[in-house]
């Protein structure tokens, strides 16, 4: 079977010295599209360019921003430009040396009018790119934004000019460099990819930063999460993130540990402001306060997460360190009263709060396949039915629910989902009313002062100040509710047992593995 | 014959024309585009408008339709929308054999253990024998796929060792015919269980009915050997209708081994359908109804065909 099966059970704890060798088999569920950061936007596909690629900087697994391929960078103009410099004598897996030039070819494609790839947002801010030396680069933006320095240069991997440098732009998406034969200069090389069943890569002797201690990574594609299971307690895969409903089950396999922390992400309640129930501040508090979270997270999730009271991680730098945030904690005698100061009483005696004629009677939507969403619909389903409130709930296809979620639709009355976010924290696509009509604030949150300080935040670069202005977002947003924050999810990582050198990232579940070894 | 199946091969043109436009209408009528799931949610609405144009979305849609046939017709079945310009055919061409393959041995599987079965079942109706096979035949009616096949992993695979947990063959290993065949044989026995179930009670009942002719009297009388008497008068009598049954489930074995294929790690072209339909991945999905279309209409083909070999008297 497969070459990496641990041989000795009884790893010790003792770090010792890293040993070179051994095959990691990463199991996945999503299948990779293309090895090519520019037009991937697959989870899949981001893991294997992580190892076959170099990037200017990388995101910490605290979220900090660290250098990578970049010697240094400089902020110029209060933000409005940035110079940077490359290390010398970085190799392309072809040989050829990584320069000005091929950072400049990268940046460059985005900017083009022929570029027809999904990831021109994160290059908006963009103004142009140009070389200042054989190992330095100018960017300019067109306005300050934190995404550029944040968000771009670690998620950009650098392609060899020498290779693409005369592909039309507009045919570079369907380039077979991108699928048969990438070459980049990370710690990785790509060796095959088998379609519907693994991509092989094999260890990079003229890595930058040292060739990494794998021999080789399998990145096995499985698309049945019980087979996955069935695969990781047979051995024939060792690497792998186990979804919630397994973990126990496989926490009694053996030759593996697994390490839990929280995933970069939270699960919500959105109430659609479009909506005339949920127009008023008062009811979505009052219903965030008919919600009893803990009991949620403790029933339903069996433990495994913690209750959220905004839309940012605890993980983050940026999450607010007292956090003193309205929480609306559980309590259904106060949220009956504060749904009758709102309005809502039960004048007919029908068991169902009314105003104006009108039943407190809403649909509840989430979408489909998601077993813990469908079980929070019928838990809330409950719970406000206690206070006199009737839900009805309903489970639609996920393409389907996009669409009706969308604009112009905005066809829900509310909707169980959830956020995964972003390395850097930015509330703005998300919160900022001017993202309603064509955006992703499909719940129609207004809040005039929290729209100027998202605005402001957009052109801090200090971290310290960022979070000082975030922290009044925050608050604004908590007292709002224009969600009502559930709770933030568990990542399970199963690995080796004398899997040694591990780092927990909460959002690449590979980061860091040149720095990976297998105790023997 | 051979100006039969040229006459055949004619009419199922129209056929598959209709099932095309068909398919075409019903996909489009599916709430959502490939765009609603693209992973960015940042997309901004100028990316999105050049995506549309891209595909030719925008078009209306018996010309979006019509453009698809034309390709279609000269062997271009387009790029995928979501797996970023990989070409349809590439992404077919490389699951296209794995399907067949298992499709084809649990096909043979199913046959060579059902008609054995439905004959030695009407060979003794209603003794302990018979009563054995029926009650097996009906809990492999029962039995859903995904769970069967998760449990053969279970026992078989992961707590005996017995058999590998999926894919096609061992990783990093160099081809091994052995090794191939090791890891057909569980995909391809639950593949084969529902339909070896529904078989092997066709063939046991239209057995019967042979056995009670009067040329099966003639042939005992006659004194011919059992066996011959059962295989050679009974049994070619018999398979006549199992034969039209099993043209109208070669339908169900590509529905099948869709899950079959999940469960076992099965690089073949299950996965890639059910992803491009929740992904509304226009091209995938439009190739793979033509090649499914295609599939059965060939299955009932051969089906018309062995009817002739079987029964003498039918001549096309």
């Amino acid at each position: 079977c497969s070459g990496s099966k641990s041989s000795n059970s009884s790893a010790k704890k003792s770090a010792g010295k890293p040993q070179q060798g051994g095959d990691l088999v990463v199991g996945s569920i999503g299948e990779p599209t293309l090895f090519n950061s520019l037009y991937s936007t697959d989870d899949a596909s981001t893991d294997i360019e992580n190892m076959l690629y170099s990037f200017l900087t990388k995101t910490d697994e605290k979220l900090n921003v660290k250098l990578s391929l970049a010697e240094s960078i400089k902020e110029l103009d209060g933000g409005l430009a940035y110079d940077v410099k490359i290390k010398k004598g970085v190799k392309f897996h072809d040989g050829k040396e990584l320069t000005a030039d091929d950072v400049v070819f990268t940046y460059s494609v985005p900017l083009s009018k022929d570029y027809k790839g999904e990831r021109g947002s994160t290059y908006e801010m963009l103004k142009s790119v140009e070389k200042k030396g054989d190992y330095e680069v100018l960017f300019k933006l067109k306005y300050k934004d934190g995404n550029f320095y944040n968000n771009a240069l670690d998620s950009t991997a650098i392609l060899p000019k020498h290779i693409l440098g005369n592909v039309p732009i507009a045919d570079l998406e369907e380039n077979e460099f991108n699928r048969k034969k990438p070459i980049g200069s990370g710690p990785f090389k790509f060796k095959e990819w088998k379609q519907g069943q693994y991509i092989k890569l094999e260890a990079n002797d003229d890595y930058f930063e040292g060739r990494p201690y794998l021999d080789t990574v399998t990145y096995k594609v499985i698309p049945d999460a019980n087979a996955a299971v069935a695969q990781l307690q047979a051995g024939d895969i060792n690497f792998f993130n186990v979804p919630a409903t397994d973990y126990k089950t496989a926490e009694k396999f053996n030759n593996l540990k697994i390490v839990t922390d929280l995933a970069l992400s939270y699960v919500y309640i959105g109430w659609n402001e479009k909506n005339e129930l949920f127009k008023d501040k008062k009811v979505r508090q009052a219903l965030t306060t008919a919600l009893d979270r803990e009991s949620i997270v403790s029933q339903v999730l069996d433990g495994d997460g913690e209750v959220a009271y905004i839309p940012e991680s605890p993980l983050s730098w940026n999450y607010p360190k007292d956090i003193d945030v309205p929480k609306f904690e559980y309590n259904e005698k106060k949220a009956k009263q504060m749904l009758a100061e709102a309005g809502w009483k039960d004048t007919n005696g029908d068991g169902i709060l009314d105003k104006d004629g009108k039943k407190f009677s809403f649909t509840l939507k989430t979408n489909q396949g998601n077993k813990v969403r469908e079980d929070i619909a019928v838990v809330v389903q409950e719970q406000l039915k206690k206070i006199g409130i009737e839900v009805k709930t309903q489970i639609v296809e996920w393409s389907a629910l996009v669409e009706q979620m969308n604009p112009p639709n905005w066809d829900f009355d509310a909707m169980v989902m959830g956020w995964s976010l972003s390395t850097f924290p930015d509330q703005y696509d998300i919160f900022h009313s001017s993202q309603i009509k064509k955006g992703l604030n499909y719940v129609w949150y207004k809040n005039a002062e929290a729209d100027k300080l998202m605005k402001d935040a957009k052109s801090i670069s200090d971290r310290k100040q960022y979070s000082k202005e975030y922290e009044q977002i925050y608050q604004k947003i908590a007292e709002d509710q224009p969600y009502t924050f559930l709770y933030y999810p568990n990542n399970h990582m199963a690995m080796p047992e004398n899997l040694e050198g591990y780092k927990y990232h909460p959002k690449r579940d590979l980061y860091n593995i040149e720095k990976w070894w297998l105790a023997k | 014959m051979a100006a039969y199946i040229i006459r055949r091969t004619l009419m199922s043109i129209p056929i598959l024309l209709g099932i095309t436009i068909l398919s075409f209408v019903i996909m489009k009528a599916a709430p959502g585009d490939p765009m609603t799931l693209m992973m960015d949610p940042k997309i901004s609405q100028a990316d999105r408008e050049q995506f549309i144009e891209k595909y030719g979305l925008n078009d209306p849609q018996y010309v979006q339709y019509l453009k698809w046939l034309g390709n279609m017709v000269q062997g271009d079945f387009g790029t995928s929308i979501v797996r970023k310009g990989t070409p349809v055919s590439e992404l077919i061409m490389a699951r296209l054999p794995n399907t067949l393959l298992l499709m084809l041995v649990s096909t043979i599987l199913a046959l060579m253990i059902s008609i054995p079965f439905g004959v030695l079942s009407a060979k003794r109706p209603y003794s302990k024998i018979d009563y054995g096979i029926t009650f097996t035949s009906f809990i492999g009616l029962a039995i859903p796929n995904f769970w069967f096949g998760l449990i053969l992993i279970m026992v078989l695979s992961v707590n005996l060792g017995w058999f590998p947990t999926g894919g096609v063959e061992t990783l990093n290993t160099e081809f091994n015919i052995f090794d191939r065949i090791h890891h057909l044989i569980l995909p391809a026995f639950v593949l084969a269980t529902a339909d070896m179930a529904g078989l092997t009670r066709y063939t046991r009942s239209n057995m019967l009915d042979v056995l009670n002719q009067d040329y099966i009297r003639t042939a005992r009388a006659k004194g011919f050997k059992e066996n011959r008497v059962l295989f050679k008068h009974g049994l070619r009598n018999a398979l006549l209708p199992v034969i039209t049954i099993f043209g109208l489930m070669i339908p169900s074995f590509i529905g099948g081994s869709v899950v079959v294929e999940q469960i076992f790690t099965w690089p073949g072209l299950g996965k890639l359908f059910v992803d491009s339909a929740f992904q509304r991945d226009y091209p995938v999905i439009m190739a793979m109804t033509v090649i499914s279309a295609v599939l059965v209409v060939v299955g009932n083909l051969i089906a018309d065909i062995l009817y002739a070999i079987v029964d003498p008297r039918i001549e096309y």
